[in-house]
């Protein structure tokens, strides 16, 4: 390859060697990384042991989650984020990055272990496994009044500061300007790559100012979902395809005026229309 | 010219060793996502396959069977493209260390799912289908974000979707059990 490259780039009017140096890095290099100082949720679970978490905190977000999350501890991210965190990620599922895998991140609790901090200057380490140059890195604190035992919503975060063009390596310190806090608060970080992927990372570390409003005890109510019954549709011979249907074998359908039938039992779902999903449905 | 960009499609795809007469080349991209996704699906597709002989929930044990049959389809339709484009179907093993390697479960994942029986089995399976299909999304969208190839995105879209909805139905098990 070294060779190909090297004749490629030979052969190349200068102009073009300048796109060439702008289409090379677009290769979707997926970077890695989490905080690890103040360490991030991921972080302290991870550090705990997946299958043998220590604090309640990891305990719960273990078993709400389950801990693949914490085996992938460095891939808080959306690979496509460019920029529309706000837009991507909904209130209340910040820490996650809005993903389902990593769903436990977002347990709205008062016992996440937390770093003692006071406010002032606090350097921060971002442990990227894979560090990747050309990045921004934007770092914020809840609000003065937030809660832990709040859902995290984007309002709530204040900035501190953002650090633009940063070429991070496996460990980097930044330094912040901690204001005035009391009580547990989240530094929330956002690791945007900007040349050569969308790609964005995500991070809450729990921090603990001291004093302020006494830690409310941490009441395990475990909320029970109510009870959804699934009603197995029995779909009329000759029905539409509609997604949330339970087909049996030998059922048929129609789909955009054609007619399928079903080849293996399941419930119909959006992605799986008939005509893209010949393992399910044969065409009649 | 044609050298150049045949020349950029090696160096943007890994710099594999591929067939050097091939002339038709997928989109650099749309390479990478389909050489990621194949060990992604066949690695999901051995997981679900666990839950005939182990799994308690009837539903899930239909949803495991119809992922398994779907997800291997799939693989064939991507492994076609990647066949017709001459390009290999896996990325050499270290041209994807400057991409952060695979999103992949652990290994170990199949390991510790296999000594699993019954409610305890479910419970794992779901939660680690639910975080290999929410990394599957994550790629889909990559690609229908930034691909080229209108029948591949059209593939990730439908990945998006169907992941999607999977993670939800799981979701309702975990949440039922």
């Amino acid at each position: 390859m070294k060779t190909r490259t090297r004749l490629a780039l030979a052969s190349l009017s200068a102009t073009t060697a300048v796109v060439v140096a702008f289409i090379v890095p677009t290769t979707p290099a997926i970077a890695h990384g989490t905080m690890s100082d103040p360490a991030s949720r991921v972080y302290t679970c991870k550090n705990e042991g997946p299958e043998t978490p220590k604090s309640d905190a990891c305990k719960a977000a273990v078993a709400a989650g389950g801990t693949q999350a914490y085996y992938d501890w460095n891939e808080v991210s959306l690979l496509e984020a460019g920029g529309r965190h706000r837009q991507l990620i909904p209130d209340g599922k910040l820490c996650s990055a809005g993903r389902d895998k990593y769903r436990g991140l977002d347990l709205q609790r008062a016992d996440w272990p937390a770093k003692r901090v006071s406010p002032g200057p606090l350097t921060v380490t971002y442990h990227a496994s894979a560090p990747h140059s050309n990045s921004n890195f934007e770092f914020y604190i809840t609000r003065d009044g937030w809660s832990p035992t709040q859902p995290l919503r984007w309002s709530d975060l204040v900035h501190i500061q953002t650090f633009n063009g940063q070429n991070p390596s496996t460990f980097t310190n930044w330094t912040l300007n901690i204001p005035n806090r009391s009580g547990r608060h989240i530094i929330y970080s956002i690791w945007q790559r900007v040349v050569g992927s969308n790609e964005a990372f995500y991070t809450c570390s729990d921090v603990d100012f001291g004093g302020g409003t006494t830690t409310p005890p941490t009441t395990t109510t475990t909320t029970r979902p109510p009870v959804t019954t699934t009603t197995t549709t029995q779909p009329p011979v000759g029905g539409t395809w509609a997604a949330g249907t339970t087909y049996s074998v030998g059922n048929r359908v129609t789909y955009n005026g054609v007619n399928y039938e079903c080849q293996l039992a399941h419930t119909a779902i959006s992605g799986w229309e008939p005509p893209a999903t010949p393992a399910l449905w044969r065409r009649l | 010219m044609r050298f150049f960009l045949l020349a950029l499609a090696f160096v943007v795809s890994g710099c594999a060793a591929t067939q050097p007469d091939a002339v038709l080349r997928g989109d650099p991209l749309d390479v990478m996502f389909l050489q990621m996704m194949l060990p992604h699906h066949q690695q999901g597709v051995e997981m679900v396959a666990l839950a005939r002989d182990r799994a308690q929930n009837e539903e899930l044990r239909m949803l495991a069977a119809a992922i398994a049959q779907t997800q291997a389809t799939e693989a064939e339709t991507m492994k076609g493209w990647l066949t017709s484009w001459g390009e290999p179907l896996t990325a050499p093993p270290d041209s994807h260390t400057g991409h952060g390697g695979m999103r992949q479960s652990d290994p170990e994942e199949v390991a510790r799912l296999t000594a699993l029986r019954g409610a305890e089995f479910d419970q794992r399976l779901l939660n680690v289908m639910i975080a290999h299909q929410d990394d599957a999304v994550q790629m889909a969208r990559w690609e229908t974000g930034s691909g080229a190839n209108p029948e591949v995105k059209d593939l990730a879209d439908r990945i998006d979707k169907s992941r999607t909805a999977q993670i939800g139905m799981m979701k309702k098990f975990l949440d039922r059990a």
